[in-house]
């Protein structure tokens, strides 16, 4: 199936630099650069913290946290249609540079997202070499909370699993979104 | 103490750069991937598995955070001193190797948000010991004091940044120095405090 082609929405792209605290921010969030030896790192150990389900805690710490950003961006700049909200949200997932996605459907009840380049698969190749499971944690919270500001849902409505996975060897990552109805 | 580093002027020309996704939405530079995400989501990622994990478990899952960002300290710190931003910039105000890459890599760090931070004490070789006076590792406390340190982030790349002033040549010097925050902002303290000396003569881990 072919990647759908969306109109793009202007990004707004707000960086400032406090030089008294020496701390950044784009879009009123504080950021930080890291690179993908500290990404590949803290997804190993969230995987091998299957004692505390961290695979989990990584992909809701990443909804938790793009919930509140993706949130302020709608706000802010009143982002209301639903072609205008997965614009951006594609755009702000380049933006932090995890690679890129493309929303190929998005209902209320499902969803489905190519990953076309992803900084955590091609970080992990690069580093360790290609592996038979899925590693995308990161990018599943991403889509989750962005599929909740999609439908006017709190976090946790949604549920993701990887069907295909650049880290595997497919050419391109796939995400499959359904609401969770337990 | 900055040896012979303009720490502001490094600041000043580093804190400009804007960084976003190429037209993959990947961030290559200093021979790795770049990632630029709001430091919530490390702080709560830290937070969440130190706090949770079990107490006799504590010390190794703190263990597994502060490794995070040790190795990404060495290959991304050897990234920023061969860069041609740290050489045109910081190079000429080189004049005494290592010592001067090292304050002029904490002027970089500085720079890019990761902690308002400098060296206080070099022993070449032997002893490192930096202060951070304010960093987004702290923010993860907002009233009273942690009962526990929690940057980290600066003491894995505080280790790795000696382990690349004098642990050998790159790639063969990695794990030969290791760092234990002594102080925190965390834990109510005015400042951060990070020493660092050779692997054999800590057993902080």
């Amino acid at each position: 199936m072919e990647t759908m082609q969306l109109e793009k929405k202007d990004f707004y792209f707000d960086h400032k630099f406090d030089k008294e605290s020496c701390r950044h921010t784009l879009n009123d969030f504080q950021t930080v650069l890291h690179c993908h030896h500290y990404m590949t790192l803290t997804t190993q150990m969230a995987e091998d913290a299957e004692f505390l389900n961290g695979t989990e805690v990584l992909t809701t710490t990443m909804e938790d946290t793009i919930y509140k950003v993706l949130n302020h961006y709608y706000t802010k700049h009143n982002i209301t249609d639903l072609w205008e909200k997965i614009s951006i949200a594609e755009q702000y997932y380049s933006v932090c540079g995890l690679g890129q996605i493309k929303f190929n459907h998005v209902g209320e009840y499902s969803a489905s997202v190519d990953v076309l380049h992803s900084h955590i698969d091609e970080g992990w190749i690069k580093k360790w070499s290609k592996r038979n499971k899925p590693v995308n944690y990161i990018g599943r919270g991403f889509v989750q909370a962005a599929m909740c500001l999609f439908n006017d849902k709190p976090p946790r409505s949604y549920q993701t699993e990887e069907t295909k996975s650049i880290v595997k060897g497919d050419p391109k990552g796939e995400i499959r979104v359904w609401l969770d109805w337990e | 103490m900055h040896g012979n580093i303009d720490r502001e002027k490094v600041i000043n020309e580093l804190s400009k750069i804007e960084v976003r996704g190429n037209e993959e939405g990947l961030i290559p530079g200093y021979n790795v991937l770049v990632n630029q995400l709001p430091t919530e989501f490390w702080n709560q990622f830290n937070e969440r598995i130190s706090t949770k994990v079990k107490p006799e478990l504590r010390q190794e899952a703190e263990w597994l955070l502060y490794n995070c960002a040790r190795e990404c300290g060495y290959h991304t710190g050897y990234g920023i001193i061969t860069s041609d931003e740290f050489k045109s910039v910081v190079g000429p105000m080189i004049k005494d190797q290592p010592e001067d890459i090292l304050h002029g890599a904490y002027a970089v760090f500085t720079a890019w948000g990761w902690a308002k931070s400098e060296i206080v004490e070099l022993e070449p070789g032997k002893k490192m010991v930096v202060r951070a006076y304010d960093y987004y590792e702290s923010d993860v406390v907002k009233y009273g004091k942690s009962p526990k340190l929690s940057s980290y982030m600066i003491a894995g790349v505080s280790a790795a940044f000696m382990d690349l002033a004098y642990g050998g040549e790159y790639p063969n010097g990695f794990d030969k120095f290791e760092c234990k925050q002594t102080k925190g902002i965390e834990t109510g303290d005015e400042f951060a405090e990070f020493v660092v000396t050779p692997k054999d003569q800590q057993t902080n881990w």
